[in-house]
């Protein structure tokens, strides 16, 4: 491997077959590239009479961007694509983290040059702290091909595998509508949106389309005036009762019983994880002897109504 | 020979374990299968854990090893439910059938269908095991990692077993098993403390989520024959599942069953709703694409694992607890495996004072 200068417009940027990563925050790089140059310089190989960017990606746009060039790079000569990639593999393996979606790349990239798959499950995906089966590299390989705009929000939302798993088993029509739900959400209520909207399509055998241009769900979208947090909270809501219908009518049973009795906001009370279990737990604080008195004489009083035993069946 | 009589495509052999005396014998019976012997057992588990369709590959092999620890082990009850005290034997593990809630899928690394051979250390083991609990009646099985009978007419396990145990008072010994390979079981004398035991579903789960198993209707039959042959029999409602119609198919079962097989030769029935680990769950999705029975409503059970919502279980075990009792079944004792007390007690009416309790209860065949 030999370093040489070259010019920005020397290196073929549109050749992305060695590329990993897609999704560069420029603005800490810039500053630096200005107050001490490129230092660590990128990998580059000769594809025809063209240089090709292996690695340093990021490197190489914040250089475009301040017109930075010309620049040192390593060039590696007659090399396969393999070989070629695992170098870059190597340089970046020891000096940062992948993403998810940068580990997706770099599996289906090994596949494309002919490492064998027996070898990408035992040798490099230990080395991505990837579970060494074939069901994970599959995972990887699909996600691999997500459309730009699905892996520009799972990039954003920083989501973990279980949720981009999800989403994978859905058609790429269906990933694109269900992105308007998914933005706005944290990482667990969007996980739960894509669980509830998949098993309810597995269990009716209905597709995730349909179910997603239902008039109750075109109509939560509709709201002009809901914002979008808000419209992804009411499909979340409507899509986990009809996954738990019966759970959720227990849920509301629970909580319309309460209100019946007019269980004061100050002493919560919770039954058991999924009313699994018999009991039931309350919580209130207090900060002084007439608090605790007042609120164990409302409990008294609580104990003694009758409604209350329905809350025990 | 049973048209659903399994027979591996290869036959590998640990070298260490080939000089025993079971090995011989199945190398007999199955003489026209390739074998192949295996001298690093862990690098030939390793290359085949990283094959495509390793689960539906494994079943295709037969492994014939040594086991290295105990053969006996507490039957791995769930945490915070109640158990039964049931110890289980680690003869085969794995098994040629493929049920689609199988939590073998999960559970055990090595994928393929394997035989301890080294049956000398399995009776020196018990021997000491049953005489450390002479004073208790033991409830212990084969069948928890493996079906009891698929591999019998290959390795004539039933034979040796219910042998040992015939000349042991304190203990029922029970073989569980989807199949109806019971040849072997119908050419010994029967033995008043063993149950040879089936697990049974609807027509429908068993149409389409025990593949490679024998219809409902062929296990009832078995179980005919091997109770008129003197032989105790158990029965195991287990896993029930929910479906459009479950009612009408587990009670049709229920019928034929108290029909068919004389209900005083019936040591127990156990009853279990579908449940399993959340991880079981991908692997189901992945190998059973078409399947609906893990959507339905299920909740995180207070051990872990997923398990229908406490109402629809209660609605499940107390409609067929009454299909059992209308169909003259009353007698009979019926058992859950894994459920709290409260479901024991709003279904069953009584609740075990503990897993000593139920012990003693299902020990009563033994008088």
């Amino acid at each position: 491997m030999k370093k040489i200068n070259i010019t920005l417009n020397d290196i073929f940027l549109e050749d992305e077959m060695f590329r990993i990563s897609y999704f560069l925050s420029l603005e800490k790089l810039i500053p630096s590239l200005k107050k001490v140059g490129l230092i660590s310089p990128p990998l580059v190989t000769i594809r025809g009479k063209r240089f090709i960017l292996v690695s340093g990606w990021k490197r190489v746009l914040a250089c475009l961007k301040i017109s930075l060039s010309p620049i040192p790079v390593f060039v590696i000569e007659k090399e396969n694509n393999l070989n070629t990639f695992l170098m870059a593999f190597y340089e970046n393996l020891a000096s940062r983290e992948f993403s998810l979606l940068e580990k997706a790349e770099i599996l289906s990239k090994l596949k494309k040059f002919g490492e064998d798959e027996k070898k990408i499950v035992r040798h490099y995906m230990p080395l991505l702290d990837i579970p060494s089966t074939l069901s994970h590299f599959d995972s990887f390989a699909a996600f691999s091909q997500f459309e730009p705009e699905v892996k520009k929000v799972i990039h954003e939302k920083n989501m973990p595998f279980p949720s981009v798993k999800l989403l994978a088993g859905f058609t790429p029509r269906e990933r694109k509508s269900l992105l308007p739900l998914l933005a706005p959400l944290g990482q667990n209520k969007g996980k739960e949106i894509l669980k509830d909207l998949k098993e309810i399509s597995k269990k009716n055998d209905v597709p995730p389309e349909k179910i997603l241009s239902s008039k109750e769900i075109l109509d939560i979208l509709g709201a002009e005036r809901t914002p979008p947090l808000q419209k992804a909270d009411k499909i979340r809501f409507l899509l986990r009762k009809k996954r738990y219908p019966t759970l959720s009518a227990w849920n509301d049973s629970f909580d319309s019983l309460l209100r019946n009795l007019e269980w004061p906001k100050e002493i919560m009370i919770k039954p058991s994880q999924f009313f699994e279990g018999e009991n039931f737990s309350i919580t209130f604080s207090f900060k002084n002897q007439e608090e605790l008195r007042a609120s164990l004489l409302k409990l008294q009083e609580l104990a003694s109504r009758e409604e209350l035993s329905k809350i025990f069946k | 020979m049973s048209k659903s009589e399994y027979f591996p495509q290869k036959v590998y052999i640990e070298r260490r374990s080939f000089d025993f005396p079971l090995t011989k014998r199945i190398l007999k019976n199955i003489s026209h299968i390739p074998a192949e012997i295996i001298n690093n057992i862990q690098d030939f588990l390793e290359d085949i854990q990283t094959s495509r369709g390793v689960i539906k590959q494994g079943k295709k092999a037969l492994l014939l090893t040594c086991q290295r620890g105990e053969f006996v082990k507490p039957c791995p009850c769930t945490p915070e439910y109640i158990g039964c005290n049931y110890y289980i034997i680690n003869l085969d593990l794995n098994c040629p059938l493929d049920c689609t809630y199988c939590f073998l899928q999960h559970y055990l690394t090595n994928p393929l269908v394997t035989v301890n051979v080294n049956l000398e250390a399995l009776w020196k083991q018990l021997d000491i095991f049953l005489n450390r609990n002479r004073e208790r009646i033991l409830r212990i099985g084969t069948g928890e990692l493996g079906d009891s009978l698929a591999l019998d007419h290959i390795t004539e396990n039933s034979i040796s077993l219910i042998s040992y145990f015939r000349e042991k008072r304190n203990v029922l010994f029970e073989m569980k098993t989807k199949t109806v390979n019971i040849e072997s079981i119908l050419k010994i004398e029967p033995a008043r403390n063993v149950v040879i035991a089936w697990s049974l579903n609807s027509i429908k789960i068993a149409q389409e989520e025990e593949k490679g198993a024998p219809p409902v209707a062929e296990r009832i039959d078995a179980a005919r024959k091997v109770s008129e042959k003197g032989f105790l029999v158990g029965f195991h409602f287990d896993p029930i599942i929910r479906y459009p119609g479950w009612e009408k198919g587990y009670g049709e079962v229920i019928k034929k069953l108290l029909k068919t097989v004389n209900p005083a030769r019936i040591a127990w029935i156990s009853l279990g709703s579908l449940r399993f680990p959340s991880f079981l769950k991908a692997v189901i999705e992945e190998r059973f694409p078409r399947t609906k029975i893990i959507y339905d409503e299920f909740i995180k059970g207070k051990d872990g694992k997923l398990r229908y919502f406490k109402p629809l279980r209660l609605e499940l075990y107390k409609k067929i607890i009454g299909f059992i009792k209308d169909c003259g079944g009353g007698q009979i004792p019926l058992y859950f495996c894994m459920e709290s007390e409260e479901i024991w007690q709003k279904a069953m009416g009584w609740v075990p004072r503990g897993k000593e309790d139920l012990e003693a209860f299902l020990s009563s065949p033994l008088g």
